[in-house]
This record gives structure tokens, sequence and C-alpha cells, in this order.
């Protein structure tokens, strides 16, 4: 009988709580440990419609939703991307739902589904696949009003003190832009460049080095400098 | 040859129609440059206004670069009214002051004579745009400083880094006077024609008018044979700021301007060598 409760007992220590605001509130606390962060970053963006150069910047974070990119050249990181706090991807009142246990990339991980209640938010339903180890977020899938979709994976080194990926790759699709014809480039053979019809999928690759954790940034970093 | 054509520079610059061009240049670049002081980050925000829906993004785009980029796009089509003043006084002009035949009892041949004035007006039209380079990127450079340079080339936006945009600028300035000189060819064509400079400004003038009136239309027709106008290849210049480089289409347009020179400067020759000189 003995034996039988110490089973029960361990497996019960063991299992992973399917309470998906559980889990939400787990990674939440678990990235507030975070109360700030500056860490140097390098983009490679890969758009159709977009040729932008590599670039290195900087990227300042504080809790609870600063962040501010500094470059001494041109940088370029998409909106959706630039924060990837958990209480910035799961702001304002949401309802979560508990959708499955998947593999991702050799990590075990809780499938939840948030569906913001906010009717002003942009995001109509996000999916997040959370580590059930780390408490980390490793990938996430949103379906917007007005931008179509976007995927964001995030990773992380093997052995990490912080909850702060090195890696992040952001996949989005988005309808063509109109662009000004005003200074437009018209050459003889501007006819020809036309893309396929549809939506553009684009690829925004970002790598985080450097990291510096917990330093205690000034606010008057976040404040706007025309840069 | 060289006493020849420093006569021809000397005869140029001694008319004050010559600097009406760089009068205008003069007054209209530093009016371009104090409008981008007071409004340049208007016009970039309007024409970024499509990313910024969707992306975060630091960088001086506000630079002598797009300035430049802009005055050029501006005055690629109205450089050519300032080149006609003087091209298509080059031979009107002798005929119009009683000079021809004076100038032709001297020991220099007819031909020596339009290669001369041919080369006169070649160098003019280098130091214009050499004086539009340098009002918008030297001056612009002091005012702007340097940066990113913002293109938007059809439905692509292109940005190309601080370091990678001076070369383009000066291969694009080079193509430009190109461009220019295959104007002053057909403006001293048309000069060797008449015995009045008003005619050869007027007809250049009407000639890009026509052919860039049509260029604009889109009609298929219209876009097809718009590739056989040398003003279609005027704007060429820009396709130093694509990425990558479209050497094919570059070198096409390139043949294409200098094969009109070539035309314009021959059938020039052949009418003057023939011309029955009577004033």
């Amino acid at each position: 009988m003995m034996m039988i409760f110490l089973i029960i007992l361990f497996i019960n220590l063991n299992a992973q709580s399917n309470d998906p605001n559980e889990i939400v509130e787990s990674v939440i606390t678990n990235f507030n440990q975070v109360r700030d962060y500056e860490a140097d970053i390098e983009i490679k963006v890969d758009v159709e419609f977009l040729k932008v150069p590599d670039s290195k910047a900087k990227l300042y974070f504080k809790q609870p939703d600063k962040v501010k990119l500094k470059s001494e050249g041109f940088a370029l990181l998409p909106k959706d991307g630039i924060d990837f706090s958990p209480s910035s991807i799961i702001k304002g009142n949401y309802t979560a739902i508990f959708e499955r246990r998947e593999n991702l990339n050799g990590n075990q991980t809780s499938v939840v589904k948030i569906v913001p209640i906010n009717e002003n938010t942009n995001i109509i339903l996000s999916t997040i696949w959370v580590d059930d180890k780390h408490k980390v977020i490793r990938k996430i899938e949103s379906t917007t009003k007005t931008q179509g979709t976007f995927t964001i994976e995030l990773f992380y080194d093997s052995e990490f003190k912080y909850p702060l990926p090195k890696q992040m790759i952001f996949s989005f699709n988005l309808d063509k832009m109109n662009l000004p014809q005003t200074f437009t480039n018209t050459t003889p053979k501007s006819s020809k460049k036309r893309f396929k019809d549809g939506p553009v999928i684009g690829k925004v690759l970002v790598n985080y080095t450097n990291y510096q954790v917990n330093r205690t940034l000034s606010d008057k970093i976040f404040e706007n400098d025309n840069e | 040859m060289l006493d020849l054509i420093n006569i021809e520079m000397y005869k140029i610059f001694k008319k004050w129609r010559t600097y009406i061009g760089f009068i205008a240049l003069g007054i209209l670049v530093p009016l371009i440059h104090i409008a981008m002081v007071l409004e340049g980050q208007n016009t970039i925000n309007f024409m970024t206004r499509n990313i910024q829906e969707s992306f975060v993004f630091v960088g001086k785009l506000l630079n002598t670069y797009l300035i430049s980029y802009i005055i050029l796009t501006s005055l690629a089509v109205h450089i050519p009214f300032l080149i006609t003043l003087v091209a298509g006084d080059l031979l009107a002009g002798e005929a119009t002051s009683g000079t021809y035949r004076l100038l032709l009892t001297r020991p220099i041949s007819r031909t020596k004579l339009i290669i001369v004035k041919f080369i006169a007006g070649f160098i003019y039209t280098n130091l214009l745009v050499l004086w539009l380079a340098f009002l918008s990127l030297v001056v612009g450079y002091f005012i702007f400083g340097t940066g990113e340079l913002l293109i938007i080339d059809g439905q692509m936006i292109i940005i190309f880094e601080s370091g990678d945009v001076l070369w383009r600028f000066m291969l694009a300035y080079g193509f430009a006077t190109l461009g220019m000189t295959a104007v002053a060819s057909l403006a001293f064509l048309f000069s060797s024609l008449v015995e009045n400079s008003i005619g050869p400004i007027i007809s250049t003038m009407a000639i890009i008018i026509v052919f860039v009136i049509l260029s604009a239309i889109q009609v298929d027709f219209f876009q097809n044979i718009k590739t056989y106008f040398f003003t279609t290849h005027i704007m060429s210049w820009r396709l130093f700021f694509e990425n990558p480089l479209d050497v094919k289409e570059i070198l096409k347009s390139a043949a294409n301007l200098i094969l009109h020179i070539v035309v314009f400067f021959g059938l020039t020759l052949f009418i003057f060598r023939k011309k029955d000189i009577l004033t």
C-alpha cells in the first residue's frame, strides 16, 4: 500500500501541469528574473521586396516593456519580434487553452493557445510552445488582424543562466507593400520587375551575443533620440 | 587641336547664356537642401511609411546620398534644357553672328572644326554635370553627412550600406554625362541645320518632351518601343543603384547612347561638310 502511494506521489511530482494558465505564469515568472538586459545582435533579413544589408546593432530591454534598438548604421527588426519577453507576447486579458504536448527539436514542450480577450489588440490568436523543463518559450505562432501570420522560433544555449535566446528566427507573410511612386527607380527594365501575386514570405534571423543582464539600465537609453 | 579647343571654350564661356545652367543649378540645389533640412524627415517617413507598419528600424537615412539621388532623379530630365542652351548654339551661333565664312577661311578643315566644337560642347556638358555632383554630394555632405541610401526600385526597397554608395554615384554621374552628351549631340546636329540657335534648342527639347510623354503612356505599344528612345536610356544611371548590378543592361543602355552620339555626330559632320555657307 505504501509502495503504491509512493509511486503515485512520484508520478504526480514528475507530471507536467496541463493547466494552461499555470504554464503561462511559470514562463512569465521565469523571465521576470531578468530585470533588464543589453545584447549585441546581428540581423539578417531575407524578404523578397526588401534588400537590406546584414547589420549589427545593440538591443536594450528593461522590464516591463521598454525596448530600444541602437545601431551606428542601418538596422531593421520586425515590430512583432523586437521584444520576445513573455509578458510582451502574452499581454492584456486572454484565455489560455492547453492543446497538447509536443517534442520540438528534442525539447519536450506544452502547446498552449492564447486567445486575447481585448478587442483592441492586433493579434487574433497565438500558439506558444513552452519548454516544460526550462520554462521558456521555444516557438510562437500568431495570426494578426492586419499583417497576416508570423512565427517566432527561439533557440537557447544548452546551458543558460537567464531565459534569453541566442538566436531568433522570425518568419512572416505580408501583403505586398504599396510603395510611393514618387521616388520609384524607373529604368528601361523596371516594367520587368513584378513579384507574383499573393502574400510575401519573409524571414529575419537575429543572433544575440554578449548579454549583459540586470545591470540596472538607465531609462535615458529608452528615450527617443531621433536615431 | 588643343589651342582650337581652348578657343572654342573661350567662346562658350564668353557668352552669358553658358552661365545660365550653372546659376540655375546653383540656386536650385541649395533650395532643395534647405527644403530637406526643414522637411527631410517627412520625406523619409513618406518613403518608409509602409515599412514602419511592420518593422522598427534605426539608421541615418536623411543624408547627402539620398538627397543627391533625389536631385539627380528630378533634374536628369531638366538638365537637357540647360545643355541645349549651349550645344544648340555651337554652330548656329556662328551663323547668327556672321562668323562662319571668316572661320572657314582659316586653315582649318570643316571636319576638324566640327570635332573641336563637339569636344568643347562635351567639356561644357561634363562641367555642368560635375557642378551638379559638387553641389549635391559635396555641399550636401557638409550639411547632412553620409549614411545609408534608401532606394525604392519598382516594388522593392533597397538599402545600400554607406560604404557601398559613393562609387555608384561616381558611375551614375559618369553615365548621366553620357546621356547629356547624347542630348548635346542632337542639339549640335540641329545647330548645323539652321542659322539661329533658338531652333535647335526648341527642336531638341520638343523631341525629348515627346519621347518622355510617349514613354510615360502605359500602352504596350509605347512601352515596347520606348527601349529605342535615347531618353529612356538617359535615366539608366539608376541602374547603378540596383543590387546586384545588371551589367548587361548598363552596357546595353550605354551602347544605345553611344550609338545615338555617333549617329548624331556623323550626320552633323556629313551635313556640315556639304553645307553651302552663305552667311
